[in-house]
């Protein structure tokens, strides 16, 4: 019941941060000597090479995969990160640095990308990595056949048009300015693999190899003696175990069963912080769990309802009540680690009177609404209690409705007037186009608003990213006065860990341990 | 789980018609029934007085998220920083009522079925009774799951699930009563007469088995009450943000180690109440056996 | 007795039939297209045609059933909507997992009980019996869950921190290669059970003990030891092993809230998940392996009955 249902991961591609396009455009040519993941970060203490680092990681079903470019739960995602090595990544900042490519450049009409991969990049088998094998990888994600995860935000690639001028170097051909691409090569569901590429059989390009792997069960991995960071990963050994179950994992953790495990319930919050021998990593993250109103809907199709609505939330409540603290507070705007953030729009908070004259204006007096929740992520039931609790201030009666995960991702899903949802850090633009743009996948509020598109559209196909923030702003200000969505808080990421474990860092990108990063870990005995 | 105690506490079918007072009389002879009966009455008062006296609303938010104990709240906040007090108040009212609803009727039900079983004899005896043995293949529970998991938690459901459960169950034990009644003189006389069969069955075999019903009830009651409990507990009852004692404690066991009255309280009440519930029918079964039927001393 | 048997086993048959019905009719209460229902989401026209063939959607009512029971009958049970694994390879090993929690649950409570029974009724109206009396009572009474959960607060979080709350499994581990994981479902089990086996122990070696064979070894001067062990214990057993079976079939109902509570991966564990996954043909599956366990165990308990009565075994 815990883990997550597929679809964010699926898609999340990655956490996007338009901030490297700016920096790949400023000409990346020195990224290539810059490019610890968790680079910037400060691990105490100089790492020891050996050992062997047991992980619990939640959810995980006989469902699991190893395909390099369709992970759906976190077992698959911890898996692929660990075996595979796109063409760049997300540091724990969320910023994009060069990972096989040391270099990534964009055409002045952001339509055409060429990617520099590295020199002497060996896969585990000590075949090179070429161009050759990156064309495979994009026409693999991209096949219309079988579309892999990445596949959504590739849509403008012109997939047979990738060309090859020497082994290291790939173009990238789209069919319309893509400002995106180097989140999308940063996307660890994007990772590279051979030509020929096998799943049940993997070939790594990251830092750790498969040894053995027991589908819901467990996952162990070797260090990759070919892997590109001379003298990473520290560990020889890497075991990934699945625990569906909350209490399971902890316990694991408490009982020294496993060194590490992501997601710790706030419930065991405290046990592990008043544990010596273990500690909580916590990340500030963007991941964000909205109410969604459907905006082509009564009462919701009426903008003063659902500015009321916005003014109901008490949202230092709801992060103390549904996080214990543990988040940061929203402003009814999405990506809130996008570089194009506007913080100058001011903080809405509570208003109880102006709810209920905005609602008289409205004609919805003493409304009565049904929000549909159901237990699809943590805080996601709890939220929904605390707001019927908030409304009532206002005269808002709020029938809370709690289904299954499987009715709730069923036929009425994107459909329900007044629900919830989760979605993890991502930065505005691919944000917009996988909720809020027209034909987005996950439209749940049926946003539609012309001159936003515009906006949006024009944003995503202007490279200098002074203007690009510009045009964001102008976009997040008319959802922060009219969209469906009520953003009440960003939760951090909590995971816990033995403290014989170093190497963890807060991680912004809402990837749990460091974004999977354990590459970088390493054991103190 | 108080299926065989059928078996076990099913009393003989009285000798000649009893009235019910005395059974209840003879039953708060003993000390064990008294001391169900306490309990029961605590358990009651708790449920149905809890919600008038709570110091708060079961939805308000008093603290942070599991707080201990202090504070001026006795007994800490739960999952969302809501009085954990307050919510026990609150969170055996429905329960009680549902539990009592779905006894009424499964019993009640159960009773006819059972009447008319022994009083038709027969094909249509089989029918019924055959009929109640293939519902018997199915773990009480086992059915709520099947029928909740695709109509969906509604509260009438878990009435009928439940109801549903007892009718066979209570058949069997009332058809086993009234088939000695059926024999007696006095129904074949009122047959003699010429009494309607559906006066007969209600105004001389009903009152006849009544001690039956009595215990059954009992049984039934505790066995409700637990399911119940069980179902809200797996989620499949109440809804958030109701307070409910089973739900209570599925929303706070991650925590047991950190805050455990949140679960602490609402199982000791389920466990007092249903164990006071026994205790009661215990007495009342001996009552209306009249002897020591080797079962109990 | 022969024919009695047949009559029973034809009956049990009959019943089996008469769940798959009510099996599959819940299914088809689905509200409009089932096979859309159940993916939500995830419904790709591939999977929901794939579903609907594994439905047998289409055609009329009875079809359906006949080609679903048609299935069944030959072990295909279809394949699991969480993950896509035929359905008796996901089920298997939770059978076998809860076969033995199950199996040692009635290896401690069964002696334990015929034991306790026996004893109470040998110390008839003593201050033990009053005592085994009342307990048995108050422990009859707790739902199983809330004797699970006692007994995590006090064994595992609370008062001593002794045993683990929760079942872990690490991968390729059988669930008995930690036996201390084991301990308080199958505890809690025990408990749910034990009461009534002891009281109608109990209530059975009285009646026997007063019996007129009971009263006559005595008064030839058999010693007593010899009377309980060769006359009244034997005799006794009989209907206890009733009650003994009927409590066994009750447990794979009692599994369910008890697995829940300890995590424990049987099949009570999965059915409570696939109820929550909405995973139908899991569902499906679960129900009539439980449905037909009861069978089973009725029957072994009616022919168990045959055999302890006197006059059927004289019969033979």
């Amino acid at each position: 019941m815990t883990s997550h249902p597929p679809r964010r991961r699926a898609t999340t591609v990655a956490a996007v941060a338009l901030a490297a396009a700016s920096m790949v455009l400023a000409g990346c040519t020195s990224s290539g000597s810059t490019t610890d993941t968790s680079s910037g970060s400060t691990a105490a203490g100089t790492p020891k090479p050996g050992g062997t680092l047991t992980v619990g990681i939640v959810g995980g079903s006989t469902k699991d995969s190893l395909d390099a470019n369709n992970p759906i739960t976190h077992p698959d995602e911890a898996r692929v990160i660990n075996l595979y090595s796109p063409l760049a990544t997300f540091d724990t900042n969320n910023n994009i640095v060069m990972d096989l490519a040391d270099k990534i450049t964009g055409s002045a009409d952001a339509k055409t990308w060429t990617v520099h991969l590295r020199p002497g990049l060996k896969f585990s088998n000590g075949a090179p990595i070429t161009a050759a094998d990156v064309i495979f990888t994009y026409q693999r994600i991209t096949d219309p056949k079988n579309p892999l995860g990445g596949a959504a935000a590739l849509a403008t690639l012109e997939r047979n048009k990738m060309t090859a001028p020497d082994p290291q170097t790939v173009v990238f051909p789209f069919s319309a300015p893509t400002v995106t691409f180097p989140e999308t090569a940063a996307g660890y569901v994007n990772g590279i693999v051979p030509v020929g590429y096998d799943p049940t059989k993997p070939i790594s390009s990251g830092p750790f190899m498969l040894q053995a792997f027991t589908p819901g069960q467990q996952s162990t991995f070797v260090k990759n003696p070919n892997y590109w960071r001379t003298g990473q990963p520290y560990l020889d050994k890497l075991v990934l175990i699945d625990f569906p179950d909350d209490t399971a994992r902890v316990n694991a953790l408490l009982g020294g069963q496993v060194d590490a495990i992501d997601q710790l319930p706030l419930g065991q919050y405290s046990v592990i912080s008043a544990n010596p021998q273990l500690k909580v990593l916590e990340s500030k993250t963007g991941n964000w769990d909205p109410f969604t109103m459907r905006v082509d809907q009564p009462p919701f199709n009426n903008p003063l309802v659902r500015q009321a609505f916005r003014l109901i939330v008490d949202r230092q409540q709801m992060v103390e009540q549904v996080l214990g603290g543990h988040g940061t507070i929203g402003n009814d705007m999405y990506s809130p680690l996008d570089p194009c953030y506007p913080s100058t729009i001011p903080q809405r908070a509570q208003d109880i009177a102006k709810a209920k004259q905005l609602l008289a204006e409205a004609g919805q007096s003493n409304l009565t609404v049904t929000l549909y929740t159901s237990p699809v992520a943590a805080g996601i039931v709890e939220a929904a209690q605390v707001f019927a609790q908030q409304a009532k201030a206002a005269g808002v009666t709020v029938n809370v409705q709690q289904v299954d995960p499987g009715t709730y991702y069923g036929s009425q899903y994107l459909k329900w007037t007044f629900a919830q949802d989760f979605y993890f850090t991502r930065n505005y633009i691919s944000q917009a186009f996988a909720s809020t743009m027209p034909g987005a996948p996950y439209n749940e509020t049926h946003w539609s608003n012309p001159q936003w598109t515009a906006l949006v559209n024009q944003a995503n196909s202007t490279l200098d990213p002074t203007a690009r923030c510009k045009i964001i702003a102008q976009a997040q200000q008319i959802e922060y006065d009219q969209g469906g969505y009520i953003i009440w808080g960003f939760p951090n990421n909590v995971d816990a860990y033995s403290s014989k474990v170093s190497g963890f860092v807060p991680d912004k990108t809402g990837i749990p341990l460091s974004s999977y990063g354990f590459d970088n870990v390493w054991l103190n005995q | 789980m108080t299926v065989q105690l059928d078996t076990v506490a099913s009393p003989q079918v009285s000798r000649r018609p009893r009235r019910r007072g005395n059974m209840v009389t003879r039953a708060l002879r003993t000390t064990t029934t008294k001391i169900g009966l306490g309990l029961t009455l605590v358990i009651l008062l708790i449920a149905f007085l809890g919600p008038l006296v709570a110091p708060h609303s079961p939805t308000e938010f008093v603290g942070v998220p599991f707080a201990k104990p202090g504070n001026g709240l006795l007994f800490g906040t739960d999952n969302l920083g809501r009085d954990v007090f307050s919510r026990f108040l609150s969170g055996g009212l429905v329960l009680m009522i549902l539990a009592i609803l779905a006894t009424v009727i499964g019993v009640g039900l159960g009773a006819a079925v059972g009447v008319q079983a022994a009083y038709s004899r027969g094909r249509v005896d089989d029918v019924l009774m055959r009929g109640g043995d293939v519902a018997l293949a199915f773990p009480q529970i086992v059915l709520a799951l099947l029928f909740l998991s695709i109509i969906g938690p509604k509260l009438w459901l878990l009435v009928v699930m439940v109801a549903v459960g007892h009718l066979p169950r209570t058949a069997r034990v009332v058809r086993g009563a009234a088939t000695a009644v059926v024999e007696r003189d006095f129904v074949k006389a009122a047959e003699a007469v010429g009494i309607a069969r559906w006066r007969i069955m209600l105004t001389e075999i009903v009152p006849n088995v009544t001690g039956t019903l009595g215990v059954e009830f009992g049984l039934r009651l505790t066995y409700s009450i637990g399911l119940l409990a069980g179902l809200n507990f797996l989620g499949l009852g109440l809804q958030p943000p109701a307070a409910d004692w089973g739900l209570m404690i599925n929303e706070n066991r991650i925590a047991l180690t950190v805050q455990p009255w949140p679960v602490l309280l609402p199982i000791l009440a389920i466990a007092i109440l249903t164990v006071g519930t026994n205790l009661v029918t215990d007495g009342l079964a001996r009552a209306s056996a009249g002897t020591d039927s080797g079962v109990e001393s | 007795m022969s024919r009695m048997l047949i009559r029973r086993t034809l009956f049990g048959i009959f019943t089996l039939v008469v769940v798959s019905l009510v099996v599959f009719l819940a299914t088809q209460t689905l509200p409009g297209d089932a096979a859309q229902a159940i993916l939500g989401r995830e419904a790709t026209p591939a999977r929901l045609a794939a579903l609907r063939e594994q439905l047998h959607l289409g055609g009329s009512l009875p079809s359906q059933y006949f080609h679903w029971l048609g299935n069944v009958l030959t072990l295909n049970f279809g394949t699991s909507l969480a993950n896509q694994e035929p359905v008796l390879k996901v089920m298997g090993p939770a059978l076998g997992n809860s076969a033995v929690l199950m199996f040692c649950a009635a290896f401690i409570a069964i002696p334990l009980s015929i034991g306790v029974g026996t004893w109470s009724a040998l110390k008839r109206d003593g201050t033990l019996d009053r005592s085994t009396s009342v307990i048995t009572l108050v422990l009859a009474a707790l739902p199983e869950f809330v004797v699970g959960i006692l007994l995590v607060i006090i064994f595992s979080t609370g008062v001593f921190h002794v045993l683990p709350a929760v079942f872990v499994q690490n991968p390729g581990d059988a669930v008995w290669s930690h036996p201390n994981q084991l301990v308080l479902p199958t505890l809690t089990l025990v408990l749910a059970v034990s009461p009534y086996i002891i009281r109608i122990m109990r209530a059975t070696m009285l009646e026997v003990l007063d019996s007129e064979y009971v009263q006559q070894a005595r008064l030839k001067g058999v010693p007593e030891r010899t009377v309980i062990l060769r006359h009244a214990l034997p005799n006794a057993i009989g209907p206890v092993a009733q009650v003994i079976a009927l409590q066994l079939a009750w447990l794979l109902g009692g599994v369910v809230l008890v697995e829940y509570v300890f995590r424990y991966p049987g099949i009570g564990f999965m059915l409570t998940d696939s109820v929550n996954n909405r995973d139908l043909p899991l569902v499906q599956a679960i129900v009539l392996a439980i449905a037909l366990f009861y069978v089973i165990v009725n029957l072994i308990a009616d022919v168990i009955t045959l055999i302890a009565n006197p006059k059927v075994r004289t019969a033979l």
